[in-house]
């Protein structure tokens, strides 16, 4: 085959340019210029696909995003695989590989038709629901089933090569369409100076203009075109966005647009020869004001075998004659109910082949149009239809019929029509969709047989989304929208555009004809498809509606009616149409489905962007990072920073293990000296006449009394009185404090703090800054602690001067710091706060002195067995928003006595937070000294209890303690204060259950005495 | 305001000279960029170059306009940005005021610069509510300029950074891909961002990224 179909003259494509693409296998040839769609027409190819449910063939119907038959698989390699690409969509480019999506192992000779030949009673509608329902195990296994044999393409198997990214843009007008009406509606809005984007999801502007009959201003449209856009692209103001689709209208004039970049070139940037450019990019458009001029899709007829190859929408034969010059057939059939339908006739009949007659369903047809039809000597047949195609593989012929539309009955004698191709025209339905993707339902308009849009606040409407389709008034409508959203955005017109001049024309009125009546009954007669993606027919949509199903949005889900790619845009209307028909209602009382975000299938790589890789999610580092880096530290997430979770040595050239690791660094802090990088602790500078009374009604505990100088450990509730955070806040001077959060808490809490300021409290004086990023935090600790500091500052360390929660100014390493003596891990300890600019070298100056003490840093991990051997919390580990400060036994750090009633005071004198068995943290020692529970482990109480177990609590933190020899746990456990000593257990997911005795939470050091030195 | 008043409110607030007496090597938050390859020689070629500013003194201003206008005319020169969203810079653009919230002022200025600066605020605002908070190592300055540079940032942030949206003198806390910052318009030809420490090398490794296809260079003066 060698493009039989293509004309020997016209169109719009480069017949220099021959490019070479394969089908299904096959190799043919086409044209730069063609779309897939085009090709594969030119090159007389009539089954594309296999159906979804019936496996019956099917061929192109469409030449827009309404296709829903012609959907590939597209990618020549594994990695540039992209599935449920229209054809009609799909540029052609040298070298395109595609594959039909449905019919195995291939679309001529399909091993599903069975299913198909018996699909009438074998897969009604609700076939799903249905056959599915039971047992529902075995619904992962029949979805296998019919995935496989329904196919919706498949996602690449290998990392997608190319790169995509956002552009967020901003500009007072945006215009959706550049047809006729929104060519003159951004000319217009441009013209009076808005910053103007006019976008297009075609390969070329111009929408309808380029397959138009009609003459502009005496000239071609195409000449039209050119011409606007040439002068569009000239401004300044004008961003013009063409191969980009407008896919999703969001509150306040968002807009998602995607533009194609390279993906009408080649399968990847790098194949096209522009490797490192984008594939396609979003663009996030924040506009003042939206011209939507998105036109209207044509609507077939509904009629029996109405889906056989051959069988197409009218406007699209018109748009593959003249803008690709592709005849996609010899004998044609039209069968219409309006005028503008006839305009395929003509060109058909000038294009050299043969209409064998134009089938209108109105009695007395007599526009511009259809004289001219009649007088260039085509038959017209009036106040019939198109009842029924013969073929299979192909249209064989037509069987025509007098039809009375108001009783929906044939009333005369079928007659018979050889064709190979039927256009049928039903009307059209403006492309609403944008407009309704906020919810805003549309409205149909009886007087135009379609759903207009609904009022929405910001956007115009131009053209045929409105229902305007003659060509001059929708010039006019362009201008008249453009010139308003340019007002609205606060551009006055200079002066209005002269509006191209066009020939009017007469039109005689659309009749409204949806299903064409059948000589027998719906559920009797050959398929009639409503939609051709999902195989719903116009008997499915009947049968429905006879179960029972009358609202729209039922019907849908139950027949599938909209679904899939095309999401509606061929059939929504007809179905509806018949709902209507068969409930005795009308089409505005069945109502219409809404359509949401996207107008088209958007690529995954489009949504990501740049977001992804490295790029995924930002990495937060201290301004130590480095030096961890260096120092072979393992990292752990905590919120988005990279925190040293261990720092592994090499022992005998073998890395060590994690296990081994920290039990060297918990030593190592026990008995020599530590040091751990706590810069991503939450810093807060609190300052004003007011802070200490402020804290004092953030914080559970007493303020009043703290001194300069002195530091005190905090517990800040919800007003549930749960347990929010915690942390030390350091008194800097009478009016001035210094509060620490946990890491993760460190937003959260400074917008608690200024919440309560701004909404309850705005009359305290106090003022609250994060100081997280300018200070870096060192944890020196351990035994030798005071020994290595001595060497590096100059603040008297002596344990009378510096005592256990005071804080001293002075140098570390030169560097002025401020040094808190508190301690988390139970020993003696100094956390110095510097700059961050200086942090690296007073780290390393600490290493410098630290050497002759072994000085070892240590990570998380070992913070976290050393905290819990002291029975010291963490706030949302061991803590989860229902455990409060009583729960933990902390009752000393809560001022029940203070004046003014802080938040959570009154939640904690409930009932329900004084029960005595209430889940309370408690240490748990397991017998057995070499395990190690799990954390989330249930405790009960009886081993031998038949499940469901009664769950006393659960294990919060849980490790292995090199100090002590052993694991041991914290645990919440109900009334576990009155169960020290008892034993209870812990039964596994494998079936073994561990014993462990209930202890008191602090396991080493009882005392406290360690950290006081 | 009495020499007495202002002496109190000094001693109830800790203030801290951070910077040493004996100079010692400082680094800046994009030093471990540096580290890692992503900072570039001096003098980039690419039609997007972002050039940090680092080691600045930077000091955040609380408190009631009014109250902090006079003084920090009397002691910059520069007039608070009464107006939201204002930006204001002395007559070489070294020194500058940004509006930041309702009662909230970013100060940039030389670096060494900030603890003198707080001192003498703070003597002449005496017992004023106010607060001022020194943040000079929690945040870096990124010059931003070049031909392409409004395209790198229409990838990176959600704001207007046409000339409508974004004149001169205006600046605003903004969505920088998957953090924030504050995106500044000093001049014409140039933007500023006003980055945290801790997502700095995130900044830069997404400027990069984004700037790819026009050339980009990151530099960062080491001193």
């Amino acid at each position: 085959m060698s493009q039989n179909n293509r004309l020997s003259q016209g169109g719009r494509i480069d017949r220099s340019r021959v490019l070479t693409f394969t089908f299904n296998g096959q190799q043919y040839p086409g044209f730069a210029g063609d779309t897939l769609a085009s090709a594969l027409l030119a090159n007389g190819v009539d089954v594309v696909n296999r159906s979804f449910k019936y496996s019956r063939p099917r061929g192109i119907v469409a030449a827009g995003p309404e296709e829903p038959n012609a959907i590939v698989q597209l990618g020549a390699t594994e990695a540039a695989q992209v599935p449920n690409v229209r054809a009609t969509q799909q540029a052609l480019y040298d070298g395109l590989v595609a594959r039909s999506t449905n019919g195995w192992p291939n679309v001529q000779r399909d091993v599903m038709s069975w299913v198909g030949k018996l699909g009438g009673s074998f897969m009604p509608p609700g076939f799903y629901y249905k056959t599915f329902m039971a047992p529902a195990s075995m619904w992962m296994t029949y979805e296998k089933f019919i995935r496989k044999g329904a196919g919706l393409g498949r996602s690449p198997a290998e990392s997608d090569p190319d790169i995509y990214d956002h552009l967020n843009q901003h500009c007072e007008v945006l215009v959706i369409g550049a047809g006729p009406a929104g060519l003159t509606a951004a000319l217009t809005a441009a013209r009076a100076g808005a910053r103007v984007i006019l976008c297009d999801e075609q390969e070329e502007m111009g929408g309808s203009l380029l397959d138009s009959r009609e003459a502009l201003d005496g000239a071609s449209a195409a000449d039209w075109v050119e011409k606007t856009v040439a002068e569009l692209a000239g401004m300044e103001s004008v961003t013009l966005l063409p191969r980009t689709t407008a896919n999703g209208y969001h509150d306040h004039n968002f807009v998602t647009l995607h533009e194609r970049c390279t993906e009408h070139l080649a399968d990847t940037a790098a194949d096209a020869g522009r490797a490192g450019e984008v594939r396609s990019r979003l663009h996030r458009v924040r506009a003042e004001r939206v011209v939507l001029a998105s036109g209207s899709h044509e609507r077939p007829l509904v009629y029996a075998n109405n889906d056989v190859p051959g069988n197409m929408v009218a406007g699209a034969i018109s748009v593959y004659l003249r803008r690709y010059g592709v005849a996609p057939g010899q004998r044609l059939v039209l069968t219409t109910n309006n005028d503008h339908a006839y305009r395929t006739a003509l060109d058909w009949k000038e294009a050299g082949r043969e209409v064998v007659a134009v089938v209108d369903s109105r009695a007395n047809p007599d526009g511009d149009l259809v004289k001219q039809a009649r007088d260039s000597g085509i038959r017209v047949i009036t106040g019939s239809a198109v009842m029924e195609a013969s073929g299979s593989q192909r249209v064989s012929g037509a069987r025509v019929v007098a039809i009375d539309t108001t009783r929906f009955v044939v009333t005369g004698k079928i007659e018979e029509l050889a064709c190979d191709t039927i256009a049928s025209s039903g009307g059209y339905s403006p492309v609403i969709h944008l407009a309704s993707h906020t919810g805003k339902r549309p409205q149909w308009r009886e007087d135009l047989l379609g759903f207009v849009p609904g009022e929405v606040k910001g956007m115009h409407f131009a053209g045929g989304v409105q229902a305007v389709y003659a060509l001059d008034e929708t010039l006019a409508d362009g201008t008249r929208a453009g010139a308003e959203a340019a007002q609205a955005a606060g551009f006055e017109q200079a002066e209005a555009i002269a509006v191209p001049s066009v020939e009017t024309r007469t039109e005689s009125a659309t009749s409204a004809l949806y299903q064409v009546p059948h000589e027998k009954s719906s559920l009797r007669a050959p398929k009639q498809f409503v939609d051709l993606q999902n195989d719903v027919t116009a008997a499915g949509v009947e049968l429905a509606t006879r179960e029972g199903f009358e609202s729209i949005e039922h019907v849908k889900r139950y027949t599938a009616l909209g679904f899939g790619t095309d999401q509606g845009k061929l059939g929504n209307i007809n179905g509806m149409a018949i709902a209507a028909r068969c409930l005795h209602r009308s089409i505005p009382e069945v109502g219409t489905t809404v359509f949401r975000p996207n107008y088209t299938p958007v690529s995954f790589g489009a949504i990501v962007g740049r977001h992804c890789g490295e790029l995924f999610d930002p990495e937060r580092y201290t301004a130590l990072h480095q030096w961890h880096v260096e120092n072979g530290a393992e990292f752990e997430d905590v919120g988005h920073w990279k925190r040293p979770w261990y720092f592994p040595r090499k022992v005998n050239g073998k890395t060590e293990t994690m296990h081994d690791a920290v039990a060297r660094e918990c030593l190592a802090v026990r008995q020599g000296v530590g040091i751990l990088d706590a810069s991503t602790l939450g810093k807060i500078d609190i300052q004003g006449p007011d802070a200490r009374e402020f804290l004092g009604r953030i914080y559970t505990n007493k303020w009043a009394k703290l001194a300069p100088g002195r530091v005190r450990y905090g517990l800040m509730c919800k007003d549930d009185g749960m347990l929010m955070d915690d942390g030390t806040t350091s008194c800097l001077g009478e009016n001035h404090f210094l509060m620490t959060t946990t890491t993760g808490g460190a937003a959260s809490v400074l917008e608690w703090l200024e919440l309560w300021h701004q909404t309850e409290w705005p009359e305290l004086q106090v003022y609250f800054n994060s100081v997280t990023d300018h200070f870096a935090t060192m944890t020196v600790t351990g035994p030798e602690a005071r020994k290595l500091m001595a060497e590096v500052t100059d603040i008297d360390l002596d344990r009378e001067q510096f005592k256990f929660m005071d804080w001293k100014q002075g140098t570390v390493a030169g560097v002025p710091a401020r040094v808190f003596r508190i301690s988390f891990t139970g020993e003696l300890a100094f956390e110095i706060n510097v700059q961050a600019n200086y942090a690296l070298h007073v780290w390393k100056a600490l290493f410098a002195h630290g050497e002759k003490y072994d000085l070892t840093p240590y990570g998380t991990e070992t913070m976290h067995v050393l905290r819990a051997e002291k029975g010291l919390i963490i706030a949302g580990q061991d803590t989860d928003g229902s455990v409060t400060p009583e729960d933990l036994g902390m009752h000393w750090a809560v001022g029940y006595d203070k004046p003014f009633p802080w938040i959570g005071k009154r939640a904690l004198t409930r009932p329900d937070t004084a029960r005595e068995d209430r889940k309370q943290l408690v240490g748990l020692k397991p017998k057995d000294a070499t395990v190690v529970l799990e954390e989330g482990a249930q405790i009960v109480l009886d081993r031998e209890q038949t499940i469901p177990m009664t769950m006393m609590g659960h294990v919060t933190s849980s490790y292995y303690s090199p100090i002590l020899e052993s694991g041991f746990a914290l645990a919440v456990l109900k009334g576990g204060r009155n169960r020290m000593g008892e034993t209870v257990y812990l039964p596994m997911s494998d079936g073994t259950t561990h014993e462990a005795e209930v202890v008191n939470t602090v396991f080493f050091d009882p005392k406290w005495e360690r950290q006081n030195v | 305001m009495s020499e007495a008043g202002s002496e109190t409110n000094v001693s109830r607030v800790a203030v801290f000279d951070t910077h040493p007496v004996e100079p010692i090597d400082a680094e800046s938050p994009l030093a471990w960029s540096r580290q890692r390859g992503l900072v570039d020689a001096a003098g980039g070629s690419g039609q997007v170059r972002a050039v940090e500013r680092p080691f600045l003194g930077h000091l955040i201003l609380r408190g009631g306009a009014i109250t902090l206008d006079e003084a920090v005319r009397a002691e910059l020169g520069i007039n608070l940005p009464g107006k939201p969203l204002g930006l204001n810079l002395d007559a070489d653009g070294s020194r500058s005021v940004q509006w930041l919230s309702p009662d909230e002022w970013l100060v940039i200025v030389p670096g060494g610069e900030e603890f003198e600066l707080e001192n003498r605020l703070r003597e002449r605002l005496g017992d004023a509510h106010f607060a001022i908070v020194n943040v000079s190592g929690g945040q870096t300055l990124v010059e931003l300029s070049g031909e392409k540079a409004r395209e790198v940032l229409m990838k990176s942030v959600t704001y207007d950074v046409h000339s409508h949206g974004l004149p001169v003198g205006k600046a605003v806390g903004t969505v920088f891909a998957k953090t924030s910052v504050n995106l500044r318009r000093p001049s014409e030809d140039r933007f500023e961002l006003v980055v945290r420490r801790s997502f700095a090398d995130y900044c830069v490794r997404w400027l990069r990224d984004a700037g790819r296809e026009y050339g980009v260079s990151v530099e960062s003066p080491t001193s």
